[in-house]
């Protein structure tokens, strides 16, 4: 219910922005990847961030992850100006097995985010079990990465993404490498765990109908530099649905029109 | 086990009898003067005197204990100067042409000098051990170290983790198959300068008791000594390959 109240109150706009972008911009070297980025996610949002590639979808999500410093202009977290990453914002990579440690297993990966956070290692084992379920991995703890297949590897960096219990998780293209049912699925499971903790997400893909399909507002971007193209609020009903919400009117009509910006900025 | 592996076993351990066998043969036929070479029998005699009069127990406790302080020191050393070289770009840069001299140097020119300045004891067999036991280690660590998945460093920011946590969870297990990898060539060359000091400077050990029998004419204890040491590399380097497959069973997984 808190989560509930939390989106609506994202949705209708009151609250500050929990991550805010002022007049970004970001040269590497020597060439603009972003530029005058200005962009406020409030607490509890789902903002997706499409756009053709090399047009700085994934910089954007490195800057909000305070992996990168922007050249000019500020990002805030919490009103608070990002300098480092912080353990409160989790970040989801699409090369799932290259964020994994092969050399622990699916219960010691996780582990990994519960010792960073300090937890005592006598109430990690039944932490990690819950996470486990959670991300539908149970029965799975004594296994390597290299043991379990994408989808299942992907899983288990959600889980590790989890036990950071962050109030903002930022996905870089997590279902890219995956298959289209696998896909499926993980779109409602990240769903459904989003609603239930309440954190606000920023998801960067470059698949447009998924983009709609999971997001309250969706940002196009620009490329060279990468700057704001198109933004739309999707109002479509909660919970979704994979064959409902896709055949929706106003599904089809913001598909439409994403696909209309992506195709004017591919010429 | 299948029987191809079984039949491959059963086929080595004959090539192996034939050896014995051919050598006992020349050594019946006088082909070499006994003075020189014994028979693996008198061998065999030799090796059973020595150990039960305790002359070579405590021979082999000396040149163990040369290559194990060498070796481990060596490994300590070899793992902390390659961890912080291959953990920073700049010492790379900086330290890798100097490496790249020091590393092809023979050790046994280094043996004088090492004789020159800490005499013949014990210290000085200690350090020409680590000191040519240490580059195969460092050299492994510098290449894990450099080796370790960027995304592994964002994965520990993003968790905030320590610089100390950072190196014992992910840097160094990261690098731990090539750290192995190293120590296990370094093996061996600890055991070669355990044997070469232990003749240079008549330190107790098998070197010392090969060279003895060889003044002596011997020829039974000195092929006792050798056999012994040659048995003591095969066991250490099968002991290591356990360790390793241990320690590494998670790559195992990954193949």
């Amino acid at each position: 219910m808190a989560s509930a109240a939390k989106r609506l109150e994202a949705v209708s706009g009151t609250a500050a922005p929990q991550i805010a972008f002022e007049s970004v911009t970001l040269q590497l070297g020597g060439k603009t990847i972003i530029e005058n980025l200005s962009l406020g996610v409030r607490a509890g949002e789902f903002l997706c961030i499409v756009g053709a590639s090399g047009c700085g979808k994934t910089t954007a999500l490195r800057l909000a992850a305070g992996l990168y410093q922007p050249t000019s202009g500020k990002v805030n977290f919490d009103s608070q100006p990002m300098r480092e990453p912080r353990r409160e914002i989790a970040i989801v990579f699409q090369d799932y097995g290259k964020a994994l440690l092969p050399w622990r297993t699916a219960a010691g990966n996780v582990s990994l985010a519960l010792e960073a956070g300090g937890m005592p290692s006598a109430e990690r084992p039944a932490r990690i079990e819950e996470l486990l379920r959670t991300v539908g991995l149970p029965g799975h703890a004594g296994k390597y990465p290299s043991e379990m297949s994408g989808g299942m590897q992907q899983r288990l960096q959600i889980a590790r993404c989890l036990a950071q219990e962050p109030k903002t998780l930022l996905m870089d293209e997590p279902f890219g490498a995956l298959d289209a049912m696998t896909r499926q699925g993980l779109q409602d499971e990240v769903l459904s765990l989003v609603a239930a903790s309440g954190a606000t997400v920023i998801f960067v893909t470059h698949d447009l109908d998924e983009a709609i399909y999971l997001g309250d507002r969706v940002i196009g971007l620009l490329p060279h530099p990468g700057r704001i193209g198109i933004e739309l609020a999707v109002n479509l009903p909660r919970p979704r649905d994979q064959l409902s919400t896709r055949e929706h009117p106003e599904f089809l009509r913001l598909r439409r029109q994403l696909f209309d910006f992506i195709k004017a900025t591919e010429q | 086990m299948n029987r191809a592996v079984i039949l491959w076993r059963v086929a080595s351990f004959a090539v192996a009898a034939c050896f014995i066998a051919l050598w006992q043969l020349i050594a019946n036929l006088k082909l070499v003067s006994p003075v020189f070479l014994p028979g693996p029998d008198r061998a065999w005699a030799a090796l059973v005197r020595g150990f039960s009069s305790g002359d070579l127990w405590s021979k082999l406790a000396g040149t163990l204990e040369h290559m194990a302080y060498g070796w481990l020191a060596a490994s300590i050393a070899g793992i902390a100067i390659g961890a912080i070289i291959g953990s920073s770009r700049t010492m790379r840069t900086y330290v890798a042409p100097s490496l790249e001299f020091l590393r092809p140097l023979p050790v046994s020119a280094i043996i004088p000098v090492a004789i020159a300045m800490l005499g013949l004891t014990q210290a000085m067999a200690l350090f020409v051990i680590s000191f040519g036991a240490i580059w195969p280690i460092m050299l492994a660590t510098i290449h894990g170290f450099a080796a370790v998945e960027p995304r592994l460093y964002e994965v520990a920011r993003s968790l905030q983790m320590s610089r100390l946590a950072v190196i014992f969870k992910i840097a160094l297990p990261s690098a731990s198959p090539d750290i192995l990898a190293g120590m296990r060539l370094s093996l061996t060359v600890a055991l070669i300068l355990s044997v070469v000091c232990e003749i240079l400077a008549g330190l107790d050990g098998l070197g010392h008791w090969v060279l003895l029998s060889a003044r002596a004419f011997r020829s039974a204890d000195l092929f006792a000594g050798v056999i012994l040491l040659g048995v003591t590399g095969y066991v250490t380097s099968v002991a290591m390959s356990l360790a390793e497959n241990k320690l590494l069973a998670w790559q195992a997984a990954q193949r």
